[in-house]
């Protein structure tokens, strides 16, 4: 539609011109100046909008300025071969920027291709590296028990089966993520809002991983007042859970892992922060940049698909995350989700 | 004898469950698809049911309503992660309870007992024993240290359905029908605002309870000391 209009523009603002020059200059150059917006109009739009103008501007050129003048008739023949050019002008220029077009759009698909076929083979070498692990210690302690058990004192078996069942658990929460980062990837997550609370979350998180954080102190503080938030709370609690792991991951044990959450314009931010080693700042970023692209680091595998799948979750709900280095020390995992209209509450008589 | 009916396709999984279940002493009949599932619930009359949620023939949710259309015994939903919204769909369909795969044998025994002991129970004599905290349901008195803490009305109506299904998940539509009524099964925040003020006022650290549990996405559980 836009195309359109600018094709009546064009010609409107080539008459003008055209009528401006009448008299000082040569009829043809006044063509000239149509042909001008015959070949802008082609450049930009499709083909349509390209021939509307041609026919627009060789009528007005026509009518208005080719003897007789306010007449469509024409006395001199030559003027037919200049409507003829115009239109040949503008149908090469549209075709020819046709072919632009989807050759550009084609290459931008390509792309994208080879992008998502790059991210699919490094979350791939991840993932099966990630799996590897636990099958192996597993089927190392499954096969000593099976085939070795009675050579073993009661202290050995229970270890064994213990780092089984360790592993194993692991493993499930790999595949879960993995399964979650193809729906967040292919867009097949939807979101179940609800009006949820960041304290609610934030304990039945800390309830869930209370083993897996059990070597690190973590302290809470949460503001009594914290607003509610209109999210898929299983999705926020994923989020949490991710980013607290990670810490406890990735720092000494016995040290601490804060869970921190502040109403600031607008937002609810909510930070992890732990007081490990930390990194240069400028790997904060890069740490994000990397963990999108899914590739794993080194042993301790897992990480990168949690973090990538705390900031998709986030970017799902219209919220941001991000990492800073802390002066202290230490790095700090924030995200933040954008506050609404708080809901009401009908009021209760406080008599029993 | 207690009896423990378990549907489920998977023959490895019944085969733990039948060993870890027949280590504590319960008879266990095994189903491999829900309609055999349905036949064995009507023939064993079983103390208890474990179903898988994704069956073979038809779905574990339907299996639900058919037994919960001629017995109240309690029923474990077996489910996986990922299978949130079935979950719920399951325990508003009547059963009791559920256990998300991979479980360990501590985790699918504690739900076993609580379940059975809930079908045991007569529902008098409620007093709640919330560590430092007690309620007394039917007086509609609660102390705290010693001290009298006051709980409005709306609060002990929430207090009073979870207690009813004591040491279970009540989901937030089971909840928000109960206390508030049915056109307000959707209003989640009611329950965030009232959990809250529950947990103030009767739990020792609010944003980590012991007592008044969130299953995120899913409702409320109650523990209590016994």
């Amino acid at each position: 539609m836009k195309g359109y209009a600018w094709a009546v523009g064009a010609t409107a603002a080539c008459t003008a011109a055209g009528m401006a020059m009448r008299g000082r200059f040569d009829l043809v150059n006044i063509a000239m100046v149509y042909l001008l917006a015959v070949v802008i109009v082609a450049l930009r739009y499709s083909r349509g909008p390209a021939i509307v103008t041609t026919a627009l501007c060789v009528a007005a050129f026509d009518f208005l300025f080719v003897p007789p003048q306010g007449t469509f008739t024409v006395d001199d023949v030559q003027y037919l071969l200049t409507f003829a050019i115009m239109l040949a002008v503008g149908l090469i220029i549209s075709t020819l920027m046709e072919s632009v077009r989807s050759q550009a759009k084609a290459q931008a698909r390509l792309e994208m291709q080879a992008e998502t076929e790059r991210m699919r083979s490094a979350l791939l070498a991840s993932i099966s590296h990630d799996l590897r692990t636990p099958l192996a210690v597993m089927s190392g302690a499954s096969s000593s028990l099976a085939e070795r058990g009675e050579r073993l004192t009661a202290a050995e078996r229970q270890a064994l089966a213990q780092s089984v069942f360790d592993q194993a658990r692991e493993m499930s929460e790999q595949v879960t993520k993995v399964l979650q980062m193809t729906r967040l990837e292919t867009g097949a997550l939807a979101l179940e809002r609800d009006w949820g609370s960041l304290g609610e979350i934030a304990g039945s998180v800390l309830r869930r991983l209370a083993d897996r954080l059990a070597t690190h102190r973590v302290i809470v503080e949460l503001p009594e007042d914290l607003p509610l938030v209109r999210v898929d709370s299983g999705l926020i609690e994923q989020v949490l859970a991710n980013l607290l792991e990670n810490a406890a991951r990735h720092t000494p044990p016995g040290t601490v892992v804060r869970l921190r959450a502040k109403r600031e314009r607008g937002e609810l931010i909510v930070s992890v922060e732990d007081f490990g080693p930390g990194l240069p700042e400028a790997d904060v970023e890069r740490l994000f940049a990397k963990f999108q692209h899914g590739v794993s680091e080194g042993s301790k595998g897992g990480m990168g698909l949690g973090l990538s799948i705390a900031r998709a979750i986030v970017r799902l709900h219209g919220g941001r995350a991000w990492g800073e280095q802390l002066p202290g020390g230490g790095i700090a995992f924030r995200f933040a989700l954008p506050l609404e209209e708080q809901p009401r509450l009908p009021a209760e008589p406080a008599a029993a | 004898m207690t009896t423990i009916l378990v549907v489920e396709d998977e023959p490895e999984i019944r085969r733990f469950l039948r060993s870890s279940l027949g280590a504590e002493g319960y008879r266990v009949v095994e189903s491999p698809n829900a309609r055999r599932g349905a036949i064995d619930a009507g023939t064993h009359k079983p103390d208890l049911a474990i179903v898988d949620l994704a069956l073979p023939d038809f779905d574990g949710r339907e299996l639900i309503r058919q037994i919960r259309e001629w017995s109240p015994m309690p029923i474990v939903v077996l489910s996986a992660r990922s299978q949130e919204r079935s979950k719920i769909e399951a325990l508003d369909a009547g059963a009791d309870d559920y256990i998300t795969k991979p479980f360990g044998v501590g985790e699918l025994l504690a739900r076993v007992r609580v379940a059975l002991r809930h079908a045991a129970r007569s529902p008098s004599g409620t007093v709640l024993k919330l560590g430092a905290a007690s309620v007394d349901l039917e007086k509609r008195r609660a102390t705290r240290d010693a001290r009298e803490v006051h709980l409005t009305p709306i609060e002990f109506r929430l207090l009073g359905c979870l207690a009813k299904h004591l040491g279970m998940v009540v989901t937030q539509r089971q909840l928000l029908t109960e206390v508030w009524g049915p056109s307000h099964a959707a209003h989640t925040h009611y329950l965030r605002v009232y959990m809250k003020q529950l947990r103030d006022k009767l739990e020792d650290d609010p944003v980590q309870p012991r007592y008044l549990v969130t299953e995120t996405g899913v409702g409320y559980r109650l523990l209590a000391d016994d």
